[in-house]
């Protein structure tokens, strides 16, 4: 038996190598038991090391831990969109926010390769990488996450960014966003424009708003938040907007697709955004969220859509298009699941449990997933909403009676409960993926 | 940690693998074709008895549509022609359809030559995971035939609470296009708030609201009309239209929006040409 017998066309010095290196196994530690007794369970490759990725990489391990897994991603600390919006408002370090990679590498036995990914060919299962070499796999697992469609919006791209931060990638582009915030004047306007759908974290945009606000509040009582929105109905709407009330007053205004709120064209020079029907907006700190797609490696895979995202078979999340690639996380098409962190994790687990099953020739166990997803709109204000999901006649379907909203207008203990259980979700999460400690 | 497989070129498997990838993609192209007794306009009453006998030409239309909406309530759809016609001839009417809504025809539109460029766009409520479907008629009676399946999810996350809603037409809004040359096409947007209430729908203590819609749209030139929308409850709520205008002359666009109680909203924008 050896690591390669599934697999045709291979000459006969990859073999002896093969060999080679199953023998030095025993030398290697307790990390990978199946492989002593000469049985190679396959070799799964994972970009990405978010939420999806980082997740997949250690359900594969504790699955069967004989499966050689590999882990690419090109941070050593990866910053969580979650709770980066508590940055913006000064509630957290950076630090806080940051995880890596130890638990991994040193608990389960994934190398983790710090490189970009560069491109993927799925015809011969390989990734190149931007070290040069080379890896082969018997699945791939995609979780890149997002990348901005850049000039999707007029005026806006790179360049703009560096004046009107996205901060829809947590790293630089927050700390950035965080240091205009901390600049602007009193009396200034924190304008941010909201993404139309499809985009990652629905209620994002909303508990930013939010914390912006709680910002303002406290360190400069003059100055106002205008979301300029290409949507008519946002993620908790009704619960952001019943807090914002009780907390704000008329600090955040919101501005809606048939209220003119849809922008159409940046000035990151100026500051200046300009509406479908003509409105010109002048910012002080500018934050554009903008049209968004599947991570950059997805599209060089070949597994995206027109859409730009990636449809995959709803029961493994293995690609519509592509064998052998399971896409997780954002760049997936999975409606009604949204694209948040907590259900890359859930879809993650399932994709684990599936690659497991396919290389030993069983059939996928059937799937389920659940997400919460928790906003706050101040720090003692917390608002959820959460489901449960199957698949149905082919399709992702919310189940139906699970999950559901936050009640509308409960008491100030209900609102305090859930901050403090959406700092508790937090820190379950990360302990989940990366293992960092509580 | 030699364990790890990297590649190596000599083991590349490229060329059968790619022949079976090949083959899988004429076998959905092939799938992508239904055959011609299945199309969706034919299953469809409302388009059929528009079609009578006619047999539409499926090339030349197309609709623009997201494959899977998070949001059922208003969809955007654009629809466009860029087929072959007679000379002189043009598209004076398109018909949109929405398969499985409550009422299956959304809105119909009527076109002149001062289009310019047949493309409209506009946003739709679909009411579930269903076939909407375009019908383009010429004005030397050319038949064109389009469809699209749109996935409706209800996701958990973008629970709909509804903003405020003004019970009649207000806040007329026109974008027209500036600068253009005699006869080049230019994109028209407007933006009206009306709730658009189906007639369907049900208060909080369960009285059904009545039927309360924009019914008509239309648009002119120094007087005459160039371009009609008849919509009904399956345009979204603050229907919004975008349309291309080629006027041959400067002057005055008149906008005007009917509703079913009567009461219209009017605009007017001057539209110079260099």
């Amino acid at each position: 038996m050896t690591q390669h017998s599934s697999r045709p066309g291979l000459n006969r010095r990859q073999l002896i190598k093969g060999l080679g290196a199953a023998s030095l196994l025993p030398l290697v530690g307790g990390i990978t038991p199946f492989a002593i007794g000469g049985q190679h369970a396959g070799q799964v490759v994972v970009i990405g090391g978010g939420f999806g990725g980082a997740t997949a990489a250690k359900y594969l391990k504790r699955t069967n831990p004989a499966i050689e897994v590999i882990l690419v991603e090109p941070a050593e600390a990866f910053y969580t969109c979650p709770f980066s919006n508590l940055h913006l408002g000064g509630l957290r370090s950076m630090h806080d926010i940051a995880h890596g990679y130890d638990e991994l590498q040193d608990r389960y036995g994934v190398r983790v390769i710090h490189a970009m990914a560069e491109d993927i060919d799925a015809a011969t299962r390989t990734v190149r990488l931007s070290t040069g070499s080379e890896l082969e796999y018997d699945r791939l697992v995609l979780s890149p996450g997002i990348d901005i469609r850049w000039n999707a919006l007029e005026g806006y791209d790179e360049k703009a960014a560096e004046k009107a931060p996205h901060a829809w990638k947590a790293g630089p582009q927050t700390e950035l966003l965080r240091s205009q915030l901390e600049a602007m004047e009193d009396g200034g306007t924190f304008v941010m424009v909201a993404p139309a759908n499809p985009f990652r974290c629905p209620p994002g945009p909303y508990e930013r708003a939010s914390l912006v606000a709680n910002y303002l509040a406290q360190y400069k009582p003059k100055s106002k938040v205008l979301i300029l929105d290409a949507k008519d109905n946002f993620s908790k709407q009704g619960l952001f907007m019943e807090g914002w009330e009780r907390l704000y007053g008329d600090r955040i205004e919101w501005v809606g697709l048939s209220g003119d709120g849809r922008v159409t064209r940046v000035d990151a020079d100026r500051l200046e955004v300009e509406t479908e029907f003509g409105t010109v907006h002048q910012a002080d700190v500018l934050n554009v969220i903008p049209p968004q797609k599947a991570g950059w490696i997805a599209e060089r895979a070949g597994v995206t859509d027109d859409s730009g995202w990636v449809p995959v078979k709803p029961d493994t999340f293995e690609s519509q298009q592509a064998e052998h690639i399971y896409v997780i996380g954002d760049a997936s098409v999975a409606a009604p699941m949204p694209k948040s962190g907590f259900c890359a994790n859930a879809q993650a687990k399932v994709v684990a449990a599936a690659i497991a099953a396919s290389l030993e020739s069983r059939p996928a166990p059937e799937a389920y997933w659940t997400n919460t997803c928790y906003s706050l709109v101040g720090p003692k204000y917390g608002i959820s909403v959460a489901g449960v999901y199957r698949v149905r006649d082919g399709v992702i379907a919310e189940v139906e009676g699970s999950g559901g909203v936050s009640p509308a207008n409960a008491p100030e203990t209900t609102r305090a409960l859930e901050a403090e259980y959406a700092v508790g979700w937090y820190n379950a999460i990360c302990q989940d993926t990366w293992g960092t400690p509580v | 940690m030699p364990s790890f497989r990297f590649a190596s070129h000599a083991s590349r498997r490229g060329p059968l693998r790619s022949l079976v990838h090949a083959a899988a993609g004429l076998a959905l192209a092939a799938l992508a074709m239904p055959a011609l007794a299945n199309e969706p306009w034919q299953r469809l009453d409302a388009a059929q008895s528009l079609l009578g006998d006619s047999e539409p030409q499926t090339q030349g239309l197309t609709l623009d549509l997201p494959h899977v909406s998070e949001d059922g309530s208003s969809v955007p759809l654009t629809v466009i022609f860029d087929g072959e016609l007679d000379e002189g001839d043009y598209i004076e009417r398109i018909d949109l359809f929405a398969n499985a809504n409550p009422s299956p025809s959304i809105a119909t539109f009527h076109l002149t030559p001062l289009g310019g460029k047949t493309e409209i766009s506009t946003r739709v409520r679909l009411n579930e995971t269903q076939q909407v479907i375009a019908i383009a008629t010429s004005q030397q009676g050319e038949r064109f035939a389009t469809a699209r399946e749109v996935r409706i999810t209800v996701s958990g996350c973008l629970v709909r609470n509804g903003g405020e809603m003004p019970d009649s037409l207000s806040n007329p809004r026109v974008s027209i296009p500036s600068g253009l040359a005699a006869g080049e096409p230019g994109e028209v947007r407007t933006l009206i708030n009306h709730p658009m209430e189906t007639g369907l729908r049900e208060d909080d203590d369960g009285n059904v609201v009545p039927r309360h819609i924009v019914e008509r749209f239309s648009v002119s030139l120094n007087g005459d009309t160039v371009f009609e929308a008849e919509l009904r409850q399956s345009v979204s709520a603050n229907p919004y239209l975008r349309f291309f205008l080629a006027p041959q002359e400067s002057g005055e666009v008149e906008f005007t929006w009917q509703d079913d109680s009567g009461e219209t909203a009017r605009h007017v924008a001057e539209l110079d040409i260099t």
